[in-house]
């Protein structure tokens, strides 16, 4: 293995092994998160709830579900990590290091996509056992959510690099991230909205994640799967374009 | 505390000075100008003490040879190699103990090690042959699987002494790396870089104990206002100021004589 090999993946080992010794915190709590969500859309209110596009209403929000709490983890880590190395310093150990931007980069983005792709999988593994859960465009489903993990890893290097106190990540998360998601339609149909608010669903990007992860799973989307899938792999890659930027400018982390 | 050949791995690397920097200017957004033009020469084997009050740019001048502030003018090299634009070779010969006690409170102390070697490129079996080397160098070894927040400040700045030395660094850079920390502990460290620097490890010192840099430095220079004022050995120092000894250049440098320990027995004797 060559010296720039180990160095990206110890870089990555530092991200995961992070958020699994606190595993309680970040993979017990969101698990929690989404079987209480499960509970009370799906099996409580659920049953009072008729068949959204001929789909049972539990079956019907659990793809979203599942792309909810891969796009959070994949945020919150990233963004509580970078804050946390800063606030303490030890940020500066991987600064020093011969690391270029791009590994530095990298690596702080696939530690949220790792714990993101935990949280999904067992999510979708629990959501498995309850309800009979189909996927039917495979070649959807796995573009569609490594897009959706990496844009949202993006997001959270983003907030983590500029947020100069906790308070500034949980402003962003609470305000900003959390109405996008729920009002992108995780946990109904966009076409259920009187207007202006269907018209203003259509400028959420998060509509369009929503639509490719269900689309991938249940075969039904409200948006163009074509248009999604492109729009998304732009999106993600001018965040990580001007991520790089950052990360190659020193923006907050180098004085 | 024992040691082995520090440098061995990076000979074949070492060309030029050891830290070579040249016009040197850093301006942060705010104006302020922490480094003004500031040209420095350290060599091979050189045990370097940087000196100055609070704000001089004593740990500007590191950071910015560490890659942890980015220069607004001038040129880096360590070893020859630019610190600046191609830092890469730069970065690996470079081990620094900050003033700060920056650890991972993730981490344990072993993992503190192998994770720094790892980000400098050693393979495993190096990185814990290594760490377990250092751990016992630094009397760590029973707390290796103690998060690092768990311990007492004297284990923290060991822990970051060999933290720096892990991937054997020719250059090492201590800022003010017995800040805080009891008789013993400074003695014991102090006996440590003595013998590493005698090994080959080119050492950079900042402190503020002039009595630490008079025992161990050979070459000092004083950082006054973001510029370098004068260098020397002690005696040479202390001529240049027409003084007796390193404290009195010293005080002469911020201008406070009027605290020199013989002005001040001459009034209680009069």
């Amino acid at each position: 293995m060559s010296a720039a090999q180990i160095r990206f993946l110890t870089l990555w080992r530092r991200e995961v092994n992070r958020f699994m010794k606190i595993k309680k915190q970040t993979i017990g709590a969101p698990m929690l998160e989404t079987f209480l969500y499960i509970s009370v859309f799906g099996a409580a209110l659920g049953s009072r709830i008729d068949k959204l596009h001929g789909i049972d209403y539990v079956v019907f929000v659990i793809p979203g579900l599942i792309m909810m709490a891969w796009a959070m983890n994949a945020f919150s880590n990233n963004a509580s990590s970078i804050l946390q190395q800063k606030f303490q310093g030890a940020i500066q150990d991987q600064l020093s290091s011969p690391a270029s931007p791009l590994e530095l980069l990298t690596a702080f983005s696939l530690g949220g996509f790792m714990r993101g792709l935990v949280v999904g999988v067992l999510t979708f593994a629990a959501a498995s056992v309850l309800v009979d859960l189909p996927v039917d465009h495979v070649l959807v489903l796995l573009p569609g959510l490594f897009l959706v993990g990496f844009f949202f890893a993006q997001l959270g290097v983003l907030i983590g690099v500029r947020a100069e106190q906790f308070d500034d990540v949980a402003i962003a998360q609470t305000f900003v991230l959390q109405p996008l998601i729920f009002l992108g339609g995780v946990f109904y149909s966009a076409t259920l909205l009187p207007e202006p608010f269907q018209t203003l669903t259509h400028f959420n990007p998060v509509y369009y994640m929503i639509n490719l992860v269900r689309y991938g799973f249940l075969g039904f989307s409200e948006a163009d799967i074509a248009l999604s899938l492109l729009a998304l792999t732009g999106a993600t890659a001018a965040i990580f374009a001007f991520n790089l930027r950052l990360f190659s400018r020193g923006y907050k982390l180098r004085a | 505390m024992s040691t082995d050949g520090q440098v061995a791995k990076f000979s074949a690397a070492e060309r030029g000075n050891a830290l070579q920097i040249e016009g040197l200017v850093k301006r942060y957004p705010t104006g302020v100008e922490a480094l003004r033009c500031v040209s420095l020469e350290i060599e091979p084997g050189d045990f370097f003490g940087l000196l100055g009050p609070n704000g001089a740019g004593k740990s500007t001048l590191i950071h910015c040879t560490t890659g942890l502030a980015q220069p607004t003018a001038g040129s880096i090299h360590v070893f020859g190699h630019d610190a600046i634009n191609d830092y890469a070779d730069a970065r690996q010969a470079v081990g620094l103990a900050p003033q700060e006690l920056n650890l991972d409170w993730f981490l344990t102390v072993e993992e503190t090690l192998d994770y720094h070697a790892g980000y400098f490129g050693m393979p495993k079996r190096e990185r814990r042959e290594r760490a377990k080397e250092l751990l016992e160098t630094f009397s760590l070894t029973e707390k290796r699987d103690e998060r690092t927040r768990t311990l007492s400040g004297g284990m923290k700045r060991r822990l970051i002494l060999a933290r720096a030395l892990m991937h054997r660094p020719p250059l090492l850079i201590l800022d003010e790396p017995t800040a805080g920390v009891d008789i013993e502990l400074r003695l014991e460290l102090w006996h440590y870089v003595r013998r590493i620097n005698q090994e080959g490890t080119t050492i950079l010192l900042t402190t503020h104990y002039l009595e630490e840099a008079e025992q161990l430095c050979d070459k000092i220079a004083f950082i006054h206002e973001g510029e370098i004022v004068s260098q020397g050995s002690t005696t040479e120092l202390a001529a240049s100021y027409g003084v007796a000894n390193l404290e009195d250049a010293y005080l002469k440098l911020v201008g406070r004589q009027e605290l020199s320990r013989s002005r001040v027995e001459e009034l209680a004797a009069s």
